[in-house]
């Protein structure tokens, strides 16, 4: 495999965490265009550890994601007050000002960046991609699982049904931070280089377009719209500068057309059912 | 110093007032934010800078720009907003940041993204005010930016279409019980608050000089920024917090240092989405 | 069972509930009706912790409820209904009435694990609560696809999948036909039988005096009224709140 294909799907791994981190948080219907922030805590702490401290990458890894988790708490929980935009406003403010503050932040570089972190690789980039993809797998089918979709639907009736709502939303905050701290971290390692400016607001809203194009309804949806946009880059080539101007227009097209994205949660039971009768069948033909 | 320094800050922020009084517009109407609005903002710059190169003058691309910018906020309207009435809430916000997408990249095909100076299009005289230097452009600035904002103020609890709009952002339904066209104030609405933007554009182009495709995410930002700290939907309230903002970022960079100024704003952003989310004059409109 | 003292809820200037009181015991049907806007709906909200007091206490078997938030009294065993039907529209059927079973099994991170929990169980248990209800049939189906009686019955169902004391039905038999009708009340005196208590607001006369043991009337937030089905019938006071109003 080439340097130049390695790339790519490196790239698309760590776009298919970043999508499944603003899904996590979406399940809860939460929106946030601040997970480059919680991603840039993970590059760095992770970049900082295995490059002063000498620390192996994969609890580098961890450690990262773990602070950008609990920083994604300390903002969940009082960011849980907040309603609808208010909510929205805030991950994008909290976005900024980590960027802002790695900006100036000189231990790690400020605004010459930070050189060094490396030994990232596909094998573990896509393990951790199936270590989520198995998570939110079991979680769909699971009876927290249906708790976060009870909270997303009617929050209120939720609450009445005994679901602590608030500890679900928090949770869900949490859980994005980690993935999106891991992802950081991977793109560290596999940059060499990380600078503030790569985790800005326009990252924040790109992946928050991959799950809208992908379908915001069921972790599949996040994930093909990750492999999408990552892909699309190179099929694109033709459209060289204009790509950004086409994934505009397309996105503000299947606002219109198709809200819910490609995946749809139906789409995907119906699958689950026909891959069913599939098994059924072939079950009973041995019989 | 000092005082220089505040004319400044007050130049700055007036700009950011303008910003800020056209996410309130649509916001107080449709409850939603434009996220496509920084970047309207951006072409407004640019559509002047277009113009000024083509040797117009200055009040001519000024008032050109407004124009065009308002055109391009009406485009927002129409595909992001107008079919997306019934969906999900967040409908509307996640098109207009897939919009503004597509405006920065349309504008960096067109202009570039390499800085472009703004072309020097008129005498720079100076005059003494007391301790302070202020320069012919900043006082067109500070003029047009309060000529705009008292107008505005004025227009929306004056005029007959400025009651419309109180009206349909109070309710939507009884606005049009009563006899009011909701689609043309929602168009009339978005049309000003692009016009806004656009001025704010070109205004900013002229304290800064040069301007690129990107200018309209941080401006953007930071109308955001002014609007939550002037309480969500509080037309006055996004005006002065506007220029303290205007205010608060040439001082830091006096007597403290620039680089921390982004910092500065956006952690008061988000100190006052946890802690004052009413902003400091309170909103108008309640959020469920 | 359920005593509200002294209750009172303020929206703004609009008193929506004064210094109501009224005592529930256990194992009875109770009925709860007044004119439109008398605070029936406020009162169940109160009571379920989606809304707080602004006077007085509700108390349900020794424990107050006023400073509890909705979840922790829903674990107390409080369930509800809702007037403008709230089902889950992602979920079908039979997810539905799953999810309300959350509380009573592990359904924390740890339930993403294949390990049992007495799965089957609670399993076995939603299917006889769609049974008895008539929904088996279609518990594959999504929630939103139901016909309006069927998604009524599927949200009593639900809140039964709680296995609440005290049962709250807000206009259960709103909207529905005379056949369905006596199968709900059917429905509803097989669940007082098995030991709960249920709390009903109801416009549908026939409904309130046919089950009811006790009635409460409000109107205007106030309680100005309550006594067997005879009593109220015969109460002028209540005749006269509901006739001296228009009816919807």
């Amino acid at each position: 495999m080439n340097v130049y294909i390695e790339g790519v799907l490196a790239l698309m791994g760590i776009n298919i965490l970043l999508a499944l981190s603003v899904y996590a948080i979406l399940t809860t219907d939460q929106l946030s265009l601040g997970n480059a922030g919680f991603m840039a805590i993970g590059a760095y702490t992770s970049a900082y550890l295995t490059v002063k401290f000498g620390v192996a990458l994969l609890p580098a890894l961890i450690i990262g994601a773990l602070t950008a988790s609990l920083i994604g708490l300390l903002i969940g929980i009082p960011a849980l007050r907040l309603k609808g935009i208010y909510l929205v406003m805030a991950t994008l403010g909290f976005g900024e000002m980590v960027r802002t503050f790695f900006l100036n932040f000189e231990p790690t570089g400020g605004a010459s960046g930070f050189r060094g972190p490396m030994g990232s690789s596909l094998l573990l980039i896509y393990g951790w991609v199936i270590v989520f993809v198995a998570f939110f797998w079991l979680l769909a089918r699971s009876r927290l699982g249906r708790s976060l979709d009870a909270v997303r639907d009617d929050p209120e009736v939720a609450s009445t049904l005994g679901l602590d709502v608030v500890r679900l939303k928090v949770w869900a905050f949490w859980l994005g931070a980690f993935i999106a701290g891991i992802a950081g971290g991977l793109y560290a390692h596999h940059m060499f280089y990380i600078e503030s400016s790569n985790f800005n607001f326009l990252l924040s809203t790109m992946i928050v377009l991959y799950v809208i194009l992908g379908g915001m309804e069921t972790f599949w949806g996040a994930m093909v719209g990750a492999i999408i946009f990552s892909i699309l880059p190179e099929v694109l080539r033709f459209m060289k500068d204009w790509r950004l101007s086409f994934y505009g227009a397309v996105l503000v097209t299947v606002m219109i057309i198709r809200p819910a994205g490609i995946i749809t949660r139906e789409m995907v039971r119906d699958f689950r059912e026909w891959l069913g009768r599939i098994f059924h069948r072939a079950r009973t033909w041995d019989a | 110093m000092f005082w220089q320094q505040l004319i400044n800050g007050l130049m700055l922020g007036s700009t950011y007032s303008l910003i800020a009084m056209g996410y309130t517009l649509v916001l107080g109407l449709l409850k939603m934010l434009n996220l496509a609005h920084g970047d309207v903002f951006m072409f407004g710059a640019f559509l002047g800078y277009s113009f000024a190169l083509l040797g117009i003058p200055l009040y001519w691309a000024l008032l050109l720009a407004m124009v065009g910018a308002g055109i391009i906020s009406l485009l927002v309207e129409r595909f992001c907003f107008r079919p997306l009435r019934k969906a999900h809430f967040l409908g509307p916000l996640l098109s207009t940041i897939a919009f503004g997408i597509l405006l920065q990249n349309v504008g960096t095909q067109i202009w570039g993204s390499e800085p472009s100076r703004y072309p020097q299009t008129m005498e720079m005289a100076q005059f003494q005010l007391g301790p302070v230097l202020i320069s012919s452009v900043q006082l067109i600035i500070l003029a047009i930016s309060l000529l705009l904002m008292v107008g505005i103020d004025q227009f929306v609890r004056r005029t007959r279409m400025g009651r419309a709009m109180r009206a349909t952002s109070e309710n939507q339904i009884n606005a049009s019980l009563l006899g009011v066209d909701v689609n043309r104030v929602v168009r009339f609405t978005f049309f000003t608050s692009g016009a806004l933007a656009g001025v704010a554009g070109v205004l900013t182009a002229l304290v800064y000089l040069q301007i690129t495709p990107f200018i309209g995410i941080r401006q953007g930002l930071i109308g955001m920024v002014a609007i939550v700290i002037g309480g969500l939907g509080n037309l006055r309230g996004a005006m002065i917090a506007g220029i303290l903002i205007g205010v608060i970022e040439v001082m830091n960079d006096a007597y403290f240092t620039a680089s921390y100024r982004d910092m500065i704003i956006f952690g008061l952003f988000f100190l006052f989405l946890m802690f004052k989310p009413e902003g400091l004059w309170g909103t108008t409109k309640q959020e469920s | 069972m359920l005593e509200i003292s002294n209750v009172s809820k303020n929206f703004g200037g609009l008193m929506a509930l004064d210094q109501v009181n009224l005592q529930l015991e256990q194992n009875k049907i109770y009925g709860l009706i007044g004119p439109n806007g008398a605070g029936k709906t406020t009162l169940f909200n109160l009571t379920t912790g989606l809304l707080p007091v602004s006077g007085g206490s509700i108390q349900f078997q020794g424990q107050e409820l006023t400073s509890l938030h909705p979840h922790q009294i829903a674990r107390l065993g409080i369930a509800r209904t809702f007037q403008n039907i709230r089902l889950f529209a992602s979920m079908t059927v039979l997810e539905n009435v799953l999810v309300a079973q959350n509380i009573r099994t592990q359904s924390g991170i740890t339930s993403l694990l294949p390990t049992n929990h007495r799965e089957d169980s609670f399993r076995k248990e939603a299917e006889s609560l769609l049974q008895q209800m008539g929904l088996w049939q279609k518990n594959k189906e999504k929630s939103s696809s139901l016909a309006y009686g069927e998604q009524r019955r599927l949200e009593i169902a639900r809140a039964l999948a709680l296995e609440p004391t005290l049962l709250l039905l807000d206009e259960p038999a709103a909207g529905m036909n005379e056949a369905e009708t006596e199968e709900l009340l059917d429905r509803i005196q097989e669940i007082r039988n098995i030991g709960k208590t249920i709390f009903l607001i109801e416009h549908d006369m026939n409904v309130v005096m046919g089950i009811c043991d006790y009635i409460f009337v409000l109107n205007f937030g106030k309680l100005i009224a309550q006594g067997t089905p005879a009593d109220i019938q015969a109460n002028e006071a209540v005749i006269e709140a509901y006739l001296g109003r228009e009816e919807d």
